[in-house]
């Protein structure tokens, strides 16, 4: 009883750790969605930049590209900043709620990719 | 953030020396250009000095052909280390609870053991060895483990971005 009860628990751990992260393999590119709202937090930081975006009654997190890449297509930091107003199309991931990974992002009017 | 990593982790990933490597635009690609390029020249050397120890390249001293190529494993391996420091500390909280990272961490481990191993139990034996003649068991036997456990090492690293 206890043997099992053990091994229960470590199995629950063990499949939480897994669900925690995510890699870039873990998104559904067959169903792609468009968020679109006002950005409620900006990270413009490497292995790639993130916001959230607040979106039909939800808190989206967006991941973008590195940095340097970002710069390079004209998505700097200010155009990604807190209180722009963002459209996101892009796949959302299969292991963590609200999260998708974009594949270009408008920001007034203009359209950047992000891959 | 990943919820539920060890808070040791989590500390190094929100530390301000971790906020620097995210912040700053060339650090964390050439931090992984670094690690590449280590891993390039480790593979290399360590290919050489296994295929030696497998009873390849007969025609060299074994102490000879070591000795240089141990050298350049050695920087490589250090170079890797820092690397790979930079790189986990951005991301230390992800990192720690990622699969294919935890089994890289544990295959590094194994062949550090299997080097000790080696250095301990027969690296005297090979060194005294002339060219051509057969290498002992135990070489042939530490040989074979690093090729498949650096390969292995080499295998999880890139996965890491898929798990």
């Amino acid at each position: 009883m206890t043997k099992s009860v053990l091994f229960v628990s470590a199995f629950a751990l063990m499949t939480s750790a897994a669900v925690a992260h995510h890699g870039w393999g873990s998104y559904d590119a067959s169903k792609p969605i468009t968020v679109a709202g006002p950005i409620v937090t900006s990270k413009f930081e490497n292995p790639h930049a993130t916001i959230t975006v607040q979106a039909s009654g939800k808190v989206w997190t967006v991941t973008l590209a590195p940095t340097s890449r970002m710069n390079n297509r004209g998505a700097t930091e200010k155009v990604v900043a807190v209180g722009q107003n963002v459209s996101a199309y892009g796949y959302p991931s299969t292991a963590q709620t609200d999260e998708m990974r974009a594949e270009r992002i408008t920001v007034n009017g203009k359209t950047y990719e992000m891959r | 953030m990943t919820e539920g990593a060890p808070a040791l982790f989590v500390a190094l990933e929100q530390s301000g020396f971790a906020a620097s490597i995210r912040q700053s635009t060339w650090l964390y690609p050439a931090a992984n250009i670094g690690h590449i390029v280590s891993l390039t020249f480790f593979a290399g050397a360590i290919a050489v000095m296994d295929v030696r120890l497998l009873g390849g390249l007969a025609a060299t001293a074994p102490a000879s052909l070591l000795a240089r190529t141990r050298s350049v494993a050695f920087a490589a391996l250090v170079g890797m280390a820092m690397t790979g420091a930079v790189l986990f500390s951005a991301e230390a909280s992800h990192l720690a609870v990622n699969r294919a990272f935890q089994l890289k961490a544990a295959l590094v481990a194994a062949g550090l053991v299997n080097i000790a191993i080696y250095e301990l139990w027969a690296r005297r034996a090979v060194e005294r060895l002339q060219p051509g003649a057969p290498m002992p068991a135990r070489a042939k036997i530490a040989g074979i483990l690093s090729l498949g456990i650096w390969v292995a090492v080499a295998a999880c690293g890139r996965s890491i971005a898929y798990f």
